[in-house]
């Protein structure tokens, strides 16, 4: 079987891992001041930054599950390039969510239980363990990750601003030739100190001031 | 991990749902304030856009503030307790691990239609608010919480006089569509009515304990009849 399939599953909007109480930042972003138009600006932002760091995070922790190498290099160089304590907790608590889910399907997969084996295992190592259990190449794996964070946007868009659904739809078509650029670009690396690093300040101070919020739909 | 444990290793899990305002805030409060004294309890509330049932619950001091969590559900009440119940099940489940033993874990669904019940997935046991002033036809439009919830609550029968509703008419409306399943008619100012409420989960509380409380789902379709004179619920496909 070719891992068409269990991309599709994995990219699922559907799948039972809390994806609805997401937004990528973009609920924040939109309390001050982002305007529709702005949305696929963001999720370009988003893909050159947070995105990049994550899909870096998921390969080089595949390439390590399939080496037998440790992974608490690649979680603590991950934590490095994500200075936001509140996007830390978040991807941390989608990687439980994840697991649970992932642990269901494949029982007796070694990668899915050394992944459990670590203390709140970030969202992209998760995921890793789950594309080294199913055969998923590398460069699909960052596609996984891009797409995922695209449509987590697109979808929270309709929920936060005047939108007709097929706009957000075309974002995310328009911006899939990025989602591929960024697969490609992270699919070589191996190493922990590989990792893309780009700052977005703006995201970060962003996830810190909705963290705090009381009046908020998404969790984060 | 606590998904392995058997059920009733852990505390009861209790889902609160039914429409928006009609009080399910409140009687999580009451069952904390009546509750709390013989039993560890820990509350998940689910509110759409802000935490005020979660500020709610902590100020009415009823429980310790760090054992009420609020959960965000981009705006999906109906997702978060049915058919994505992740979010929820962390929430309980950290409740749980941070305050073992845990006997009672509530879930308040954020305020949703007739149709939102609870995931087998999240709760054991779920109850369905409705009250008097949201009018007394409201237990004869049926639906799953209504017909099948495990328990019924028909809330603020204080208020009924100045709503022009029959309390005892709404009850047993509800009664007759949920063949012989409990219905409360409740006022936090009728002391009777709370002792039927509390005692409703001091016995589920010990069923669960000896096994002998198995999770039923009412169900997102109620029975109905097709055109062939038959009829079915939904546990199972259309031919």
């Amino acid at each position: 079987m070719s891992d068409d399939l269990l991309m599709m599953l994995l990219a699922d909007a559907r799948l039972p891992v809390a994806g609805h109480t997401q937004s990528g930042q973009l609920e924040a972003a939109v309390r001050s001041g982002l305007t529709a138009e702005q949305v696929p600006p963001f999720m370009r932002s988003r893909l050159a930054s947070v995105v990049r760091v994550e899909a870096g995070t998921a390969v080089v922790a595949l390439h390590r599950l399939r080496a037998g190498l440790p992974l608490e290099p690649v979680c603590d160089a991950w934590a490095a390039r994500t200075p936001a304590a509140p996007m830390r907790d978040t991807s941390r608590t989608l990687g439980r969510a994840l697991l649970r889910l992932v642990r269901r399907l494949f029982p007796d997969s070694p990668h899915l239980a050394e992944v459990a084996g670590l203390e709140r295992p970030c969202r992209p190592i998760v995921l890793a363990a789950a594309a080294a259990t199913s055969g998923i190449a590398p460069a699909s794996l960052g596609r996984l990750v891009a797409y995922d964070d695209l449509q987590t946007v697109a979808s929270a868009s309709l929920k936060l601003l005047p939108l007709d659904p097929l706009d957000a739809t075309s974002w995310v078509h328009e911006l899939l030739p990025g989602a591929e650029r960024l697969a490609t670009d992270v699919a070589p690396l191996t190493e922990p100190h590989h990792i893309p690093a780009p700052s977005a300040p703006q995201l970060d101070l962003w996830a810190q001031t909705h963290a705090h919020t009381t009046r908020r739909l998404f969790s984060a | 991990m606590p998904e392995n444990a058997t059920k009733n290793d852990r505390g009861l899990r209790i889902g609160v749902c039914g429409p928006v305002g009609t009080g399910k805030s409140s009687l999580i409060a009451l069952l904390c304030r009546e509750l709390s004294a013989d039993l560890e309890i820990g509350v998940v509330t689910n509110d759409i856009y802000t935490d005020e049932d979660a500020r709610f619950l902590r100020s009415a001091g009823v429980l310790d503030p760090a054992r009420i969590r609020a959960v965000e559900t981009g705006a999906c009440p109906h997702t978060a307790i049915r058919d994505d119940v992740t979010a929820n099940l962390i929430a309980v489940e950290e409740l749980e691990e941070e305050f073992a033993p845990l006997d009672v874990v509530l879930v308040e669904s954020g305020g949703d239609n007739l149709t939102a019940t609870f995931s087998k997935g999240l709760v054991d046991h779920q109850v369905f608010v409705i009250d008097v002033s949201s009018g007394d036809d409201i237990p004869r439009k049926g639906g799953p919480g209504i017909e099948r919830a495990d328990l019924l609550v028909v809330n603020k029968t204080d208020l009924a006089p100045y709503v022009g509703v029959d309390p005892v008419a709404m009850v047993s409306d509800a009664g007759s569509v949920r063949e012989g399943r409990p219905v409360i008619a409740l006022s936090r100012t009728d002391p009777a009515s709370v002792e039927a409420l509390v005692e409703w989960v001091r016995s589920e509380l010990a069923r669960h304990r000896g096994g002998a409380l198995v999770p039923a789902d009412p169900g997102p379709m109620a029975p109905h009849f097709h055109a062939d004179g038959t009829s079915h619920t939904h546990d199972h496909q259309h031919a």
